[in-house]
């Protein structure tokens, strides 16, 4: 039997801070057992718990592809009082922690298959939409899947995740990437306004398509208005949504909203689930 | 094919010393009125707990204890962490549970649903599972229920046989078992030396005072609707009120015998560690507060919504089981008396 509460040992191999205000950096984890790694198999939009022993655990979305076995990673923002995040700011490459998982149950992935998806992001909650989109915009799955749009919105650009991709996904031809910012900045070649606004600009269409949108809540709920005006159904649109977690497979009840927990049932809920849930998260 | 036996009280402790080199027995133990289960000592003395009531702690915590080490860790010169895990082999891997109440053993069944859960279950809690599987669990009818208790309101009686191996009747004299599975029969089987018959007057005697016991719990509240009320009922005023004189101390929960939800904590000292699993509380404000500073239960509201929708709402909806028995300890032990008999009766009266 699996004992699902103990850690397994990962390496942290390379440590990239992502942004201007340095409180969000990706680590690449490398398990330090060839068999860990085989058994560790996750679908996009899955969680981990990453473990400092003697200090705690940390539910963190994985935005490494499926497909890039080997390593894993992991965007992780430091909070003031968050002592978890804070330590794993101050490790350095070469270190061992934890990880515990893959938990969740990840995007429909099946679902996807075969329609256009509008991919949403703003903020730091890029994470999980990285490793879907990466996976999505790999040769072996892209015929797979239609017309992808992504829209990346950030304060300003320094705030902006994974600018690396980002570029490499702006040149190619099969991807619509869309780049907004709040407040116009002197260089700055995409867009200027929130997340809203523009995905109403933009206006990705609604037929045989489905829309992921991960970021702050009142983005969230923004662009979700929009959507449904655009006339994207409720079972078209899923979120990703956060909880203060510690077991991570749905018994020490602490995560839930509603009847449901977002470790287990979650973290990936359609709009027609969120509805019925109250509004408590 | 149901057994029934018979022993003499004043034989069965005899039995149980028997018993004990093979098996841990926890049989409730206490003076005044104030009992917990405890592991059975080394005395000749016979045992005297048949008119106890209830414990005060449910007998949860033999399987979920208050705090667990999940495993301890330490960390050498070149700072690399190694992990290893508490076998708690000191003690004997088998257990019996003697004397536990009706209600409580229900509860151990809902227990199950959560850390066990389905028999496809993706994870299952393997540390409640190991002791879960090897535990024998010999319940006690209830001649004289208390005046908190309302067992009969949730589908459960004073001489119910939910979640036991095999039930135990107080007769007087004698203790009748009545074995509930398989395992309590196999138990049986391996006591057989020490157990008798039982006589046709013996299940009379039986039947007589336990159909008396029954009539004895007067407290009834009416569950049928609660679920369904519930459902509508997130954003109703009654919620602004109901917590009004609670203090958030959480002994409801703690106390609780379905109450389940736990924390996990690191305790250090320089370069060693344990990794512990313990009793949390919906009630506390920091149970669901985020890194981030976010809380979305902030306040006593949220919370006392959480804890009566968790157990008449979300785990009806999850398990098919309104996770209260009726054991009544909430209501005997909050400082303020909130009593959530009349909680259910409100909520049933909900518009
Ligand atoms: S025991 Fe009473 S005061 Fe304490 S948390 Fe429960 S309801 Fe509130
Ligand atoms: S994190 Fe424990 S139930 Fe979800």
């Amino acid at each position: 039997m699996i004992n699902p509460y103990l850690p397994l040992p990962v390496k942290v191999q390379k440590i990239t801070i992502e942004n201007e205000t340095k409180d969000l950096k990706t680590f690449d984890l490398e398990f330090c057992d060839k068999n860990d790694a085989e058994w560790f198999k996750y679908t996009c939009g899955q969680f981990a718990e990453l473990s400092l022993l003697g200090i705690g655990e940390v539910p963190i979305g994985i935005a490494s592809s499926p497909m890039d076995n080997r390593i894993l990673q992991f965007t992780v923002k430091r909070y003031p009082i968050g002592v978890v995040s804070s330590t794993l700011h101050n490790l350095s490459e070469g270190d061992t922690i934890g990880i515990r998982g893959p938990f969740g149950n990840g995007f429909p992935m099946k679902d996807f298959e075969g329609s256009n998806l509008a991919i949403i992001g703003g903020g730091f909650a890029l994470t999980t939409l990285r490793s879907l989109t990466k996976y999505i915009i790999h040769e072996k799955n892209r015929s797979r899947f239609g017309e992808i749009t992504i829209m990346v919105a950030a304060r300003d650009p320094g705030e902006m995740l994974y600018k690396y991709d980002l570029e490499e996904w702006s040149k190619r031809e099969d991807i619509k990437l869309i780049r907004t910012i709040d407040r116009e900045v002197d260089g700055w070649t995409g867009k200027v306004g929130f997340a809203a606004p523009v995905l109403k600009e933009i206006s990705p269409s609604s037929g045989n398509a489905y829309a992921i949108v991960c970021g702050p809540p009142i983005m969230i709920k923004t662009c979700i208005a929009v959507l449904l005006e655009l006339g994207f159904k409720a079972s078209q649109i899923f979120n990703s949504l956060e909880m203060r977690m510690k077991c991570g497979i749905g018994k020490c009840g602490r995560c839930n909203i509603g009847s449901k927990y977002v470790c287990k049932d979650g973290p990936v809920f359609s709009y027609t689930q969120l509805e019925k849930l109250p509004q408590e998260y | 094919m149901i057994e029934e036996k018979i022993i003499k009280k004043n034989r069965l402790n005899a039995m149980l010393q028997e018993l004990s080199k093979e098996y841990s027995i926890y049989i409730p133990a206490g003076e005044n009125g104030d009992f917990r289960f405890c592991e059975l000592r080394d005395t000749n003395d016979e045992l005297v707990f048949w008119d106890y009531r209830n414990t005060r702690i449910s007998p949860k915590e033999i399987l979920f204890p208050h705090s667990e080490i999940l495993y301890e860790f330490s960390r050498d010169e070149s700072h690399q962490f190694s992990i290893s895990q508490n076998n708690d082999d000191q003690r004997k891997m088998k257990n019996v549970i003697l004397g536990i109440r009706p209600c409580d053993a229900r509860a151990i069944g809902f227990l199950d649903r959560v850390f066990i859960g389905e028999p496809n279950e993706r994870f299952v809690d393997p540390y409640y599972l190991k002791r879960r599987i090897h535990t024998i669990i010999i319940s006690l009818a209830c001649n004289r229920p208390q005046i908190s208790c309302f067992c009969t309101s949730l589908n459960g009686r004073p001489d119910g046989e939910e979640g036991a191996d095999i039930i135990a009747f107080d007769i007087g004299e004698e203790i009748l078992l009545k074995t509930v599975t398989e395992k309590g029969k196999e138990f049986i089987k391996e006591s057989s030396k020490w157990l008798g018959n039982v006589k046709k007057s013996d299940i009379d005697k039986k039947n007589k005072i336990f159909k008396e016991s029954a009539k004895r719990i007067n407290s009834r509240v009416s569950v049928e609707k609660v679920k369904e009320k519930l459902d509508d009922s997130f954003e109703a005023d009654f919620w602004n009120e109901i917590h009004r004189k609670c203090l958030g101390c959480g002994i409801c929960t703690f106390l609780c015998s379905t109450c389940h939800c736990f924390d996990i904590t690191d305790e250090t000292s320089a370069d060693r560690g344990k990794r512990i699993k313990c009793w949390d509380s919906c009630m506390y404000p920091l149970f669901t507060l985020h890194a981030s500073g976010h809380n979305p239960r902030p306040n006593y509201k949220e919370r006392m919504r959480q804890r009566i929708m968790h157990k008449f709402n979300y785990c009806p909806e999850n398990f098919k089981e309104l996770f209260c028995v009726g054991c009544g300890r909430c209501i005997r032990n909050c400082p303020v008396n909130l009593d959530i008999r009349e909680v259910i009766n409100q909520v049933s009266q909900l518009k």
